[in-house]
């Protein structure tokens, strides 16, 4: 291709990004161009600032411009529940939710033996160590509902059941909303396992 | 149900093509390297979403093509819809009705084929591996839930050999991980022989009667189950567990020395009795091949039961294989009831009925000329 250097390196800054291609990273990049200059200082900065601000909260892992983080430092929320998920996103799908008045704690991935993923490689062992001091009574399991996921959660369960914590794993079933025909016949089955008494 | 039509673009040798097929018989004639078999694996393709031949999707574009379709129109309950497969570098899409279906649990099974090939006369005495295919296929298209278990059971079975892998050169193991593993297979371990098992009664009730006749009331054909662990017909979901559980715990240590699973549905086999005898060992080519066909035959009466239609039967240069007798024997069974394609090089020398009224289809490189 025959961009001037500039643009060339932008064009491939943006192919970086998940979820671009490079046709989109050309558009992107010559947009970009016709940005006014205040908007594109910012948003360097922004990108800059993102990376060199925020940390990981040393002690649940999510991800914080302060250690340790805001849902940490919060008393209002019950220290004595823990809810495990994988990923940032997933506390802040969480949140969202605005119902859980417990904390996180983030574990960066699942165990997965193919990728070379071990117990050791997620925080795991933060985990323990926390169970340890805080006085927890309650460890709900988030992670997600495929087999790493529920690997991982069944892996943790064997670990923290002889210290006598509650421990609970999230239901999987039907979305709300949804209608019933269009549930896939794994799912159905899911939730059929999981019903309630009325 | 039937194909009504089927086309194809860009697939192994055929550029374009657009065909209407007979209901009944349908006799596709043709040299060596013309492009027969390729046409028989459109369809299992279509119906299965991968080759019977090959585990490479890429090699059923066109060389030179960027991608190839298949598409199919299916009369089935008194309905009719289309199918299609598109192939390409980046994957494959399967559409049902025109909607693309993620899962392909719930695609396959919407068309029901049986396949007949000379590499199933190796069904009695090729190896494992081959029986064990069958059987998934078979319970795979009357019960596409199958499929997603053994799709799980086949992820976590990686999972925990690279764990065993991993533990035989530590030495000083955690064998927590393996445990929650050997749970989450158990799971799946259990459902899959549970299904293998109740298939296996049904195709026993079709297949004995069936060999009985091929076999003109000479042979008795029995089908046992080989499991890499003592469970039995008889056992339930939660004691075929519980069986697995104490075979697992026994071997654990085995396991880590070996660095591999050493149970479960993926080491297990069937084994084909006639009048006694092991039919692997000690049958006659002519008894393999009895055997092989009254396989097949069940599996058409079976997906019938189960579906409430035939399926779609596929003789892909078989017909020549089989003497006089099982040849007759096999398109008297299919007359009239089973849309049927044949492949073979000439058709002088099968002489039946059935094949007076068949629609022919000429091919030569890779173009199909029709016969009136």
């Amino acid at each position: 291709m025959y961009y001037p250097e500039p643009i060339s390196k932008l064009i491939d800054s943006f192919t970086k990004l998940p979820g671009i291609g490079p046709k989109t990273a050309v558009r992107l990049a010559f947009f970009v161009l016709e940005m006014e200059e205040d908007d594109v200082l910012d948003f360097a900065k922004s990108l800059v600032n993102a990376k060199r601000e925020l940390t990981h909260c040393s002690t649940c892992g999510h991800i914080t411009d302060q250690d340790p983080c805001s849902i940490c430092q919060d008393e209002s929320r019950d220290p004595t529940l823990i809810c495990v998920v994988q990923d940032p996103k997933d506390v802040i799908a969480m949140e969202k939710m605005k119902d859980f008045r417990g904390k996180y704690h983030v574990l960066h991935g699942a165990i997965s033996p193919m990728d070379g993923i071990g117990p050791e490689d997620i925080n795991v062992p933060s985990l323990i160590n926390r169970l340890k001091d805080e006085g927890v009574e309650e460890l709900i399991l988030a992670t997600n509902p495929n087999i790493e996921g529920e690997a991982t959660a069944m892996y943790i369960s064997r670990l923290v059941k002889p210290s006598g914590i509650r421990m609970t794993r999230i239901a999987h079933g039907l979305p709300v909303g949804g209608d019933l025909e269009y549930a896939d016949e794994v799912t159905l089955s899911k939730a059929l396992e999981g019903r309630r008494e009325l | 149900m039937y194909i009504q039509e089927l086309s194809l673009r860009s697939y192994r040798n055929y550029d374009q093509l657009s065909l209407s097929f007979d209901h009944k018989i349908n006799v596709i004639i043709g040299e060596n390297a013309q492009g027969k078999t390729n046409l028989m694996e459109a369809i299992y393709v279509l119906a299965f979403a991968r080759s019977h031949r090959t585990p490479r999707d890429k090699e059923l574009i066109q060389w030179d093509a960027e991608y190839g379709k298949i598409k199919g129109s299916i009369f089935k309950r008194n309905r009719r819809f289309p199918l299609e497969i598109v192939l390409s570098n980046k994957g494959k899409k399967a559409k049902l009705n025109h909607i693309e279906q993620k899962r392909l649990s719930d695609y396959i099974g919407a068309l029901n084929v049986v396949m007949f090939a000379p590499e199933d006369l190796n069904l009695v005495k090729g190896s494992p591996q081959v029986r064990r295919r069958f059987i998934d296929m078979e319970i795979g298209q009357i019960q596409p839930t199958y499929i997603y278990h053994l799709g799980q059971y086949q992820k976590i079975l990686r999972q925990r050999n690279h764990l065993l892998k991993e533990l035989q050169r530590k030495r000083e193991a955690d064998l927590t991980m393996l445990r929650v593993l050997t749970d989450q297979l158990i799971e799946h371990a259990a459902t899959i022989v549970d299904r293998r098992f109740r298939f296996l009664q049904l195709l026993r009730e079709w297949a004995t009667p069936i060999h009985e006749g091929i076999s003109r009331n000479l042979e008795q054909l029995e089908i046992a189950y080989d499991a890499s662990v003592k469970v039995s017909e008889a056992m339930d979901l939660e004691t075929l567990k519980s069986t697995y559980q104490e075979k697992f715990t026994d071997i654990e240590t085995k396991e880590v020395e070996r660095g591999t699973t050493l149970a479960g549905p993926h080491r297990d086999d069937l084994v084909f009795f006639v009048n006694g005898k092991d039919v692997q060992t000690y049958g006659s080519q002519g008894q393999q091949r009895t055997t092989a066909l009254s396989l097949k035959l069940a599996e058409i009466e079976l997906i019938h039961s189960e579906v409430g239609e035939y399926p779609i039967l596929l003789l892909d240069d078989v017909l020549s294989e089989l003497d006089d007798y099982r040849q007759s024997h096999l398109l008297h069974t299919i007359q009239g009831k089973v849309q049927t394609f044949v492949s073979t090089t000439s058709i002088d020398g099968i002489e039946h009925d059935a094949l007076k009224e068949a629609e022919i289809f000429h091919v030569k490189e890779g173009t199909i000329d029709v016969q009136k």
